[in-house]
């Protein structure tokens, strides 16, 4: 139970670590970087401002694809259930209509 | 007001506000114009997202566990599965 807890802690520590640092990672990138002299040190973090736009765009499609796939299975299967189902119901009602 | 409607106003409000910066409308210095204007909405949906995970993340670890409501809980579970067994419906 404690473990648990513990656990449960480290995750939601975790996560706020990450927001965090993805926020302000991606603050800089896109909104300070343009303002800094191509020669200064801090540059040299941060790769070339494209990908600042590429990798959300990839994420977010990723992202899409996953959801959507996921959403067809649980349809289809849901509908195969339904389906058979309802082929069970009309068999024993012509069964017992006979 | 209802609550849709304000939202939707303030999303309005902000759309036409950029609108206006992206168009060129609104006389702003070049690298801005170029540089930043362009990216902000990306730069908004990240953001978001990181406040939706910061949320999560906070709710996760300042949640503590209740045991006398998941002893409660548990004890309900068992009196509906056996009152619908009773009545015949099929439980898991």
């Amino acid at each position: 139970m404690a473990i648990n807890k513990a656990l449960d802690r480290i995750v939601g520590l975790a996560m706020l670590v990450l927001a965090t640092t993805v926020f302000l990672y991606y603050t800089i990138w896109t909104l300070l970087l343009p303002f800094v002299d191509s020669k200064h040190p801090i540059q040299s973090f941060f790769p070339a401002p494209v990908w600042a736009i590429r990798i959300p765009v990839i994420l977010l499609l990723l992202g899409g694809a996953v959801v959507g796939s996921f959403l067809s299975v649980v349809m289809i299967r849901s509908n195969r259930k339904k389906a058979a189902k309802a082929r069970r119901i009309q068999a024993e009602a012509g069964k017992k209509g006979r | 007001m209802t609550r849709a409607q304000q939202q939707l106003s303030i999303g309005v409000l902000l759309a036409s506000v950029y609108m206006a910066a992206f168009l060129g409308l609104v006389p702003l210095p070049e690298k801005i114009q170029n540089d930043v204007i362009p990216v902000l909405p990306l730069w908004a949906i990240v953001s978001f997202g990181c406040l939706l995970l910061c949320q999560l993340g906070w709710g996760v670890l300042t949640f503590n566990d209740v045991p006398e409501a998941h002893e409660e809980l548990m004890k309900e579970i068992q009196e509906a599965r056996a009152d619908l067994q009773k009545k015949g419906v099929e439980v898991d």
